[in-house]
């Protein structure tokens, strides 16, 4: 068995009286990649800002590398480091170029000096086809670009993990398959992801384990031939067939 | 180690109160020179001139120079006493804290010493008497009046807490009108027909007759005058309550004759500077006569305004990122930042809610009566606006910092960034960019709201612009000269700051850097 990155029990989340996560318990052991799907509003994104610290769980565990990250000493920003995160609106600094966007977070956080985190940097945007752009800002990028830098930017901090939410879901039809290539370069080099996505095509060849969650539990788990071919669940068939007629 | 940041940008704060700090200094007794304060703005007891002709005595702080009466009853006195005259420019209402907050050692301004002063400060035998008379228009039918009661139905008014507006009412029938702060705004009230009259001394009955000529002093029989009680009539020196020095002065003025005393008046009231350039333009004279005033005022007004807008913006921007801070998850930390945040709230409304001119007055004179410390006027001046502009700062640059969307914060929080590294490296760089319009706003409008610190004599440019119609009469051309050279600053400035935020915005494009990789 591969060593036990992630492990959450019981994991429980509410906002005000309204509790969207309910009951959640799963691991993630290195080098696995683990897709979340489900309907909209079923807790996907807030169990991946859990998992992240970006929201506070109400109770229950989470366990990375064998430690308690939600103990109250807990040195959140040296974690964040290391557990990065792709979002759906990219969330890219406006302020900086490309090039920058990639450094100065390996500068600040990391204390790597100027010479290692631009070449980290130039290196992660070239292998995602990017390097043409290192002094463009932001706001010159199409969409898919944009979100290929902020993979590179999580990329450059030498993560353990990457949490992917939706990556792919604010761009246009003909930008999403830049993205889920340089997604699936990185499954090829061995990185340990976690991906919501409704890709289902994509998480169906990538994944080593689906979590069908539904009303905020995990409604079934399983391979990707389990969950897609053999469905328990009259919900999680549903779910499936309505996408698969949408797409 | 997480905290140095935070830590380094209060410690950057701190130099600048402990400049302020030292430009304050305690009050104590000055063994060697003699403070005496006046408005130097009411001839012919005092006034200014821009030189030291017929032996003007310089302003402290200034480069201008005092005269009148008062200057040279003062400077019997300094010289029998073997001090060192100093003449301290003050306005009317903060003659009595300046002299109890030990800003000046004596009061010489034409001052009665009413009862109700007596309270609060020590006069000297009178200096000088003089009758209440009624200032009119030559061709008013007032002017030939006789007695107070022949004013029955006239609009009548005199300076604001002085005891010749206190007199108006024993006219019978009269329309007493809302007191007015000098005699210049009552001269140019009679001219223009606003009021049929004001009550005044005789001294200035008879400079108002030299100076303009559509104007008369009425002066009244004993009996068909205004009863007044002896100390009101009288002028004297204004003393520290149990002063030391009151029985020197009191022998002092003993020795100076009646007949003195009216040589000196007949001399100040010839001397007191009047408008004669009747033949040059007014625009340009006012410019020749009083250029360096108007320079002098410029440049503080230009000082005060940009130090206060830098200031204040370093203000707001400490406030700005403390406020954002978000809130921690230990209750105890979680009060605390509650507390900070409620303390910045507080500072925020009371300066936004308030005349900045009503703070000054109370930071200058309260200050100096309450806690017993001196600050220097100027020093009071740029903590003031700057404290103040710091309130509208912290709001604009708050502002500003929301405008910039919360997925960057999120982005930089998920990448392990601090708060104070995500503010500095990604937030803080667009929320200034994006301020920058409100604050080069708040520059311009500090150098219109500076004339507020005319409250504590500040010699800005609107102050000097007071002085400058005080002395010629010409008030319309005074402050007209005045608002042109505020327009040509403010213009000029929105101008330079537009120029900077085009060059901010940055370039539109970007080059490919096909062939400039290096790995
Ligand atoms: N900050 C918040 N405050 C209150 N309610 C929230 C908050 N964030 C999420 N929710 C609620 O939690 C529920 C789950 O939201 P979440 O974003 O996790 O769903 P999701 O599975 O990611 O959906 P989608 O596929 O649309 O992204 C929703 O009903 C949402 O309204
Ligand atoms: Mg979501």
């Amino acid at each position: 068995m591969n060593q036990e990155i992630f492990k959450i029990n019981n994991l429980k989340k509410s906002f005000g009286t309204h509790q969207v996560l309910k009951d959640i318990s799963f691991k993630v052991e290195k080098e696995e990649i683990i897709s979340i799907i489900g309907s909209s509003g079923s807790g996907k994104s807030t169990l991946l800002r859990c998992l992240n610290l970006l929201e506070t769980p109400t109770s229950g565990q989470i366990t990375y590398l064998g430690q308690d990250i939600l103990k109250p000493k807990f040195d959140i920003n040296h974690y964040r480091a290391k557990v990065g995160m792709v979002f759906q609106s990219f969330n890219l600094f406006n302020n900086l170029s490309v090039l920058n966007n990639c450094i100065i977070p390996q500068e600040t956080v990391l204390k790597r000096d100027h010479e290692t985190a631009k070449n980290n940097a130039i290196q992660n945007l070239q292998s995602i086809g990017m390097s043409q752009f290192l002094e463009a800002k932001p706001s010159q990028l199409s969409g898919g670009q944009k979100q290929r830098v902020a993979i590179a930017r999580a990329v450059s901090m030498n993560p353990d993990v990457l949490l992917f939410d939706e990556p792919t879901s604010a761009l246009d039809p003909e930008m999403v398959d830049e993205v889920l290539n340089a997604m699936k370069k990185l499954a090829e080099i061995g990185l340990t992801m976690i991906i919501v996505s409704h890709e289902m095509q994509f998480v169906k060849d990538i994944s080593h384990e689906i979590l069908f969650m539904d009303n905020g539990i995990i409604l079934e788990h399983g391979s990707p031939y389990q969950i897609f071919e053999h469905p328990k669940e009259k919900r999680t068939k549903d779910f499936l067939k309505r996408f698969l007629k949408n797409v | 180690m997480k905290n140095v940041k935070r830590t380094k940008l209060i410690l950057s704060l701190i130099p600048l109160l402990f400049t302020l700090f030292f430009l304050s200094r305690p009050v104590y007794a000055e063994t060697k020179e003699f403070k005496v304060g006046m408005e130097a703005g009411y001839p012919p007891f005092n006034w200014t001139q821009v030189d030291n002709s017929n032996g003007a005595v310089k302003i402290e702080g200034s480069k201008q120079y005092a005269n009148g009466y008062d200057v040279q009853i003062a400077k019997i006195i300094a010289k029998k006493l073997n001090r060192k005259i100093v003449v301290v420019k003050t306005v009317w209402d903060g003659l009595s804290p300046a002299l109890t907050s030990g800003k000046i050692d004596a009061i010489i301004a034409g001052m009665s010493p009413t009862p109700e002063r007596k309270k609060t400060v020590d006069f000297s035998k009178p200096y000088l008497v003089s009758k209440a008379v009624m200032i009119v228009r030559r061709d008013s039918r007032y002017a030939k009046a006789q007695s107070i009661q022949d004013f029955k139905g006239a609009k009548i008014t005199s300076q604001l807490s002085t005891f010749l507006y206190d007199l108006i009412p024993q006219i019978n029938g009269v329309k007493q009108e809302t007191a007015m702060n000098d005699f210049n705004a009552m001269r140019s009230a009679l001219q223009s027909g606003v009021i049929d009259g004001y009550v005044a001394q005789e001294p200035e009955g008879i400079s108002v007759q030299n100076a303009i000529n559509s104007l008369k002093m009425v002066k009244f029989a004993p009996g068909k005058g205004f009863k007044t009680d002896s100390s009101d009539d009288a002028s004297a020196v204004g003393l520290k309550k149990n002063s030391p020095d009151l029985e020197k002065i009191n022998q002092i003025l003993a020795e100076i004759s009646p007949k003195q005393r009216e040589k000196l008046m007949k001399w100040a009231v010839t001397h007191q500077p009047q408008s004669h350039e009747k033949k040059t333009n007014w625009f340009i004279n006012i410019f020749q006569k009083y250029g360096s005033l108007l320079w002098q005022g410029t440049l503080t007004t230009l000082w005060i305004s940009l130090f206060s807008t830098i200031v204040g913006f370093f203000i707001g921007l400490v406030i700005g990122i403390i406020r954002t801070v978000p809130l921690s998850k230990s209750p105890a930390k979680r009060l605390g930042q509650k507390i900070i945040n409620g303390f910045f709230w507080i500072y925020i409304e009371i300066f936004r809610g308030t005349p900045m001119m009503v703070q000054a007055a109370i930071f200058y004179y309260g200050l100096a009566q309450a806690f017993k410390i001196s600050v220097n006027k100027m020093a009071a001046a740029l903590l003031i606006v700057s404290i103040n502009t710091g309130a509208y700062m912290a709001e604009i640059l708050r502002g500003g910092i929301e405008s910039v969307d919360p997925g960057q914060r999120e982005g930089a929080m998920a990448l392990g960034m601090s708060h104070f590294q995500l503010m500095r490296k990604v937030i803080l760089p667009q929320a200034i960019k994006n301020s920058l319009p409100a604050v080069g706003n708040e520059f311009v409008i500090n150098i219109k709201d500076t004339s507020v610190l005319s409250i504590i004599s500040v010699t800005e440019l609107f102050f000097n612009g007071q002085t400058i119609a005080g002395q010629t009469y010409q008030f319309f051309q005074s402050f007209f000269v005045i608002s042109i050279i505020y327009l040509f600053l403010t213009f000029t400035i929105t101008r330079i700051l537009k120029f900077i935020e085009r060059k901010m915005a940055g370039p539109k494009n970007y080059n490919l850097m096909a062939n400039q990789i290096q790995v």
